[in-house]
């Protein structure tokens, strides 16, 4: 490979003097000619039958356009166990805050007006909220009829071969449990009879909400001739497409799907949500219809992360080799089933060379919000527990934390939990970059003085994505370039496609700009999630770049009378080294796209069908300060090394590193959803649902490992989700660095952090700041 | 569009935005950020939350940073508002919108309009701020994809410019 020329450089975004003046349009900023607002009804019960609706005063208020229910979905292929399926409350509501009825009209607040105008009798069912209650053969259901659950539906985007034990309790299990994976290696049993220390415990991560800033929102369009537009922030637009035609009932070709700009989606954004409802609307009124889901509905509404309970017992030998693990996991997903646990299951024990393994995973439905995907789905809440018994081994048996995860980890042929050789991974030098971070280096010499300090280390890996994709590349008029593709830009990516094509084509970046065309015109893309569009979109970019170059060659030779291999691209300007002989790409855009001309215009097309996984791994440190009054845990430094393989745009990846641990640090502190006890949502709202805020993040270190994949474009693997993957763990064992106790809930809220304190004796006598209810 | 609950109770509301005086007729129990987005169409400032928690509505009242969610309408009336629309002039970004594009204090962009008007007034009441002071400064805008840092070190940057005396 000659020389790279942008590619890997640290670049700004495309769209960034859009962004910064405030000139990019997100899709509440739309506004059409003629265009309805709509407002959702919702149920304020998690579980309960609808006995009646009356409509009719609402329908009858002036400025209301439509108010439809479920009885106005058309006939179509709905599958009640998929959560963007369940438009409106067919007859049984099963988590607070479904839709029941929704209103279109000329503004928002007659929308909102009429939404009390609509009468609904309920009749409240027993609500299952407690995941561990629900999993119990004898179990209330949390929906019924039961056989309408199709309790095989795995939405995942991770390939496993899921080997499940033929134990007894499968045929006798609880109505709710909506799917299960059990990995067996060696003999647990004898693994631990031969254990020099044995550590065990039951971790608890609580649902935890991406939080993207913008919230849900949609704009449809049906007009006179069936033909359906849809403006939506979106992760994936063909696969929302797709599924709002099946939901829909209507044909792909009369659906537009326009990918607006995402405000953030960090897998909230991938499956049509409020879409389908949106689009109903407008078939029912044939104007279009805008839908914005205020926050409040969006933190009832969305697709959490699903709480995960860990029961975990790790054995290891006294030299420090990490030989059994066994562990239960059972994953709430609230009332529909998610693709988390697959993915979980498979890679809890996956960083390390166990040579017995017995690892179950259970999905159990209860009635909350429905769980989804939130960057590396289901990893920070395994992690938060093998890493933290990862840990405890290195505390008894007198280990650092960095050499014996370096001794046990696994690289590249070992197996992987469903029986997979690894591929190529960069896990061993994480650990090494983190060893010689600053961090790391100076963590001695912090820890003296004032409050309890503690450093913790955890690691984690995310198999990664793949999905086949296509791209084009088209020469303008003037001789620069569009580069065309049908995923959504949510990470900058579509930055890094240009830097792509501009190396490939041999110009300037300046030169060459890329879009996200819409469903109709785009070629196809697949989802922007799961880390694989750099990995797969990138390569079908690259492919495509490579096309347009030889065609630009082939017509260059004919012009220059020189043979194809003698010509030399540089800057945009084709020429035969040692000679005069020279064609610039304007002139090149001008032989094909003038009248008369000679040559067809230059399209290069690129499709690319990846079929290896290309993991990211990741080895995390923070340091933490914690206050023993209060029970406040500050984050005061924080490092992580990721592989990306290849780092197409630096500054992208650093951007998405201390993005992914801003939120992995979120996770730890004080991101999660509380539930009442009778299963209504406490904090939908951003006061209560607490994200981190400058202050309380400190700077992150990043350091970027690049062991190349065999596959990926100039060598990238995925790179959007490991970062936020081992930040919970990290901050427990920095916990228990600092005070010698494990911390077994996330987030380690001051008051778990103050009650654990307290039950050990070491909280101070007169905490001040809370009541003693809560503690 | 107005909000109906109030029957058909109007007020006028004169201020101006952008350095462009403005006159709107409308419900009084709407709010600022309905106001700009809504009736003078600049739909710069976003609404996150609407109950002052993320700092996406931001905007500039009278030399002051504001929730527009959380400010009614008519209290505009004879006040000075700039939006992240007027932040730039005469086709050129402003210090802290081109440190903030170069520097990667983007990621989505859905907060960045209240960054980018936090910041501006920021600094134009501090010229030579410190780490921490920014991050003060900043603490009622939310982010979610960036993790902060760079846009602290956009800010920085940009206050370190202005001092070479870039910008206004
Ligand atoms: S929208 Fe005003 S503070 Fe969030
Ligand atoms: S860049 Fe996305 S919220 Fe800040």
């Amino acid at each position: 490979m000659t020389e790279l020329k942008v590619v890997g450089k640290a670049l700004p975004r495309i769209d960034g003097p859009e962004k910064v003046t405030g000139r990019t349009v997100y899709a509440a900023d739309m506004q059409l000619p003629g265009m309805l607002h709509a407002k959702v009804l919702r149920c304020p019960y998690p579980h309960a039958l609808i006995k009646r609706i009356d409509t009719s005063k609402a329908k009858a208020y002036p400025g209301v356009v439509a108010v439809v229910t479920a009885d106005d979905l058309p006939p179509a292929d709905r599958d009640p166990s998929v959560r963007s399926h369940a438009v409106l409350v067919e007859r049984e509501a099963i988590f607070e805050g479904q839709a029941v009825a929704a209103v279109a009209a000329e503004t928002p607040y007659i929308a909102e007006e009429a939404l009390d105008l609509i009468e609904v009798e309920y009749e409240e069912l027993p609500a299952v909220l407690d995941p561990e209650e629900a999993i119990k053969p004898d179990a209330p259901p949390t929906r019924r009829p039961l056989d309408e659950i199709d309790v095989s539906e795995i939405e995942g985007h991770v390939t496993v071969d899921i080997s499940t034990a033929d134990d007894a309790e499968a045929h006798r299990r609880s109505p709710n449990i909506s799917n299960r994976l059990h990995f067996v290696r060696g003999n647990v049993e004898k693994g631990f009879e031969e254990a020099d220390i044995i550590v065990e415990g039951r971790f608890d991560s609580k649902m935890a909400h991406q939080a993207y800033l913008e919230p849900q929102a949609c704009v449809a369009h049906y007009d006179a001739t069936g033909k359906l537009t849809i403006w939506t922030p979106t992760q994936g637009q063909f696969y929302q497409r797709n599924e709002i035609a099946r939901i829909l009932g209507l044909p792909h070709e009369k659906i537009n799907l326009v990918g607006t700009e995402v405000g953030g989606g960090f897998g909230a954004k991938v499956a049509p949500l409020i879409q389908p409802l949106t689009a109903l609307l407008s078939m029912k009124t044939g104007r279009p219809v805008k839908l914005v889901l205020t926050r409040r509905e969006d933190l009832m509404n969305s697709v959490p992360a699903p709480r995960g309970i860990v029961e975990g017992k790790i054995g290891a030998t006294k030299d420090g080799r990490l030989t059994t693990f066994k562990a239960r996991i059972i994953f709430d997903s609230g009332a529909f089933p998610a693709g988390t646990p697959v993915g979980a299951t498979m890679m809890i024990a996956a960083c390390y060379k166990f040579d017995h393994l017995d690892v179950e995973g259970i999905e159990v439905l209860t009635n909350k919000c429905g769980a989804g995907a939130y960057r590396a789905p289901g990893m920070p809440e395994v992690t938060f527990a093998i890493e933290q018994l990862v840990d405890e081994v290195c505390r008894q048996g007198g280990f650092d934390p960095i050499e014996l995860r370096k001794k046990n980890v696994c690289r590249e042929g070992d197996l992987m939990p469903n029986g997979r050789p690894w591929p190529k991974i960069g896990l061993y030098e994480c650990l090494e970059a983190l060893e010689n971070s600053e961090l790391w280096r100076t963590r001695h010499q912090t820890k003296n003085g004032g409050k309890p300090r503690g450093v913790g280390v955890a690691i984690g890996a995310w198999p990664g994505g793949m999905q086949p994709a296509s791209a084009l590349v088209k020469m303008n008029e003037n001789g620069t370039f569009k580069v065309v593709v049908g995923s959504n830009d949510i990470s900058g990516v579509n930055t890094s496609f240009t830097m792509i094509a501009a190396e490939e084509l041999g110009v300037p970046m300046h030169m060459v700009t890329t879009v996200t065309a819409d469903t109709d015109t785009a070629p196809y893309g697949g989802l922007a999630a799961g880390s694989k569009t750099l990995y797969s979109g990138g390569k079908s970019v690259q492919a495509a770049a490579q096309d347009a170059r030889r065609q630009i060659l082939a017509i260059a030779s004919r012009e220059l009378d020189a043979n194809p291999e003698d010509l030399v691209i540089e800057d945009g300007v084709v020429f035969v080294p040692g000679t005069d002989k020279k064609i610039t790409f304007q002139r090149i855009a001008a032989l094909t796209m003038g009248f008369g001309s000679r040559y067809a215009p230059v399209v290069g097309r690129g499709g690319e069908v990846i079929r290896n996984q290309a993991p990211g791994t990741t080895a995390q440190a923070v340091e933490i300060e914690l206050d023993p009054e209060t029970g406040n845990v500050t984050v005061t430094r924080a490092a992580v090394a990721q592989d990306v393989g290849k780092a197409i745009n630096r500054l992208s990846i650093i951007g998405q590193m201390e993005g992914g641990v801003t939120q992995c640090l979120g996770m730890g502190l004080t991101e999660e959803l509380i539930f009442d006890e009778r299963g209504k949502m406490r904090n939908p709202v951003f006061l209560d649902y607490r994200l981190l805020t400058a202050l309380d993040v400190p700077r992150i270190e990043t350091l970027i490992v690049e062991v190349p994949s065999p596959e990926g474009p100039f060598g990238a693997r995925i790179a959007g989700e490991p970062s936020i993957i081992a930040g919970s763990a990290a901050i427990a064992n920095a916990l228990r660095d600092a005070t010698g106790l494990r911390f077994y809930e996330a987030p380690m809220t001051p008051e778990r952090v103050l009650r654990t304190l307290r039950k050990a004796g070491t909280a101070v006598s007169h905490p001040v700041v809370l009541g003693e209810a809560a503690l | 569009m107005l909000k109906e609950r109030v029957g058909h109770a109007t007020v006028t509301i004169r201020c101006v935005v952008n350095g462009v005086e403005r006159t709107v007729t409308t419900v009084p129990n709407r709010t600022a950020l309905e106001l700009i987005r809504e009736d003078l169409a600049l739909t710069g400032a976003k609404e996150g939350c609407g109950t002052g928690d993320c700092g996406a509505c931001t905007i500039i009242v009278d030399g002051r940073p504001v929730n527009g969610c959380l400010l009614l309408a008519p209290m505009l009336d004879g006040k000075t508002v700039l939006t992240v629309e007027g932040v730039a002039r005469g086709g050129k970004l402003h210090p802290v919108q081109q440190t903030m594009v170069e520097m990667g204090g983007l990621q989505c962009g859905f907060c960045t309009p209240g960054f980018v008007v936090t910041a501006v007034n920021f600094l134009e009441h501090n010229l030579n701020p410190t780490e921490e002071e920014v991050r003060v400064a900043i603490a009622g805008n939310l982010c979610r994809c960036t993790g902060y840092s760079k846009i602290v070190d956009a800010i920085l940057e940009a206050a370190k410019r202005m001092r070479e005396g870039e910008g206004r």
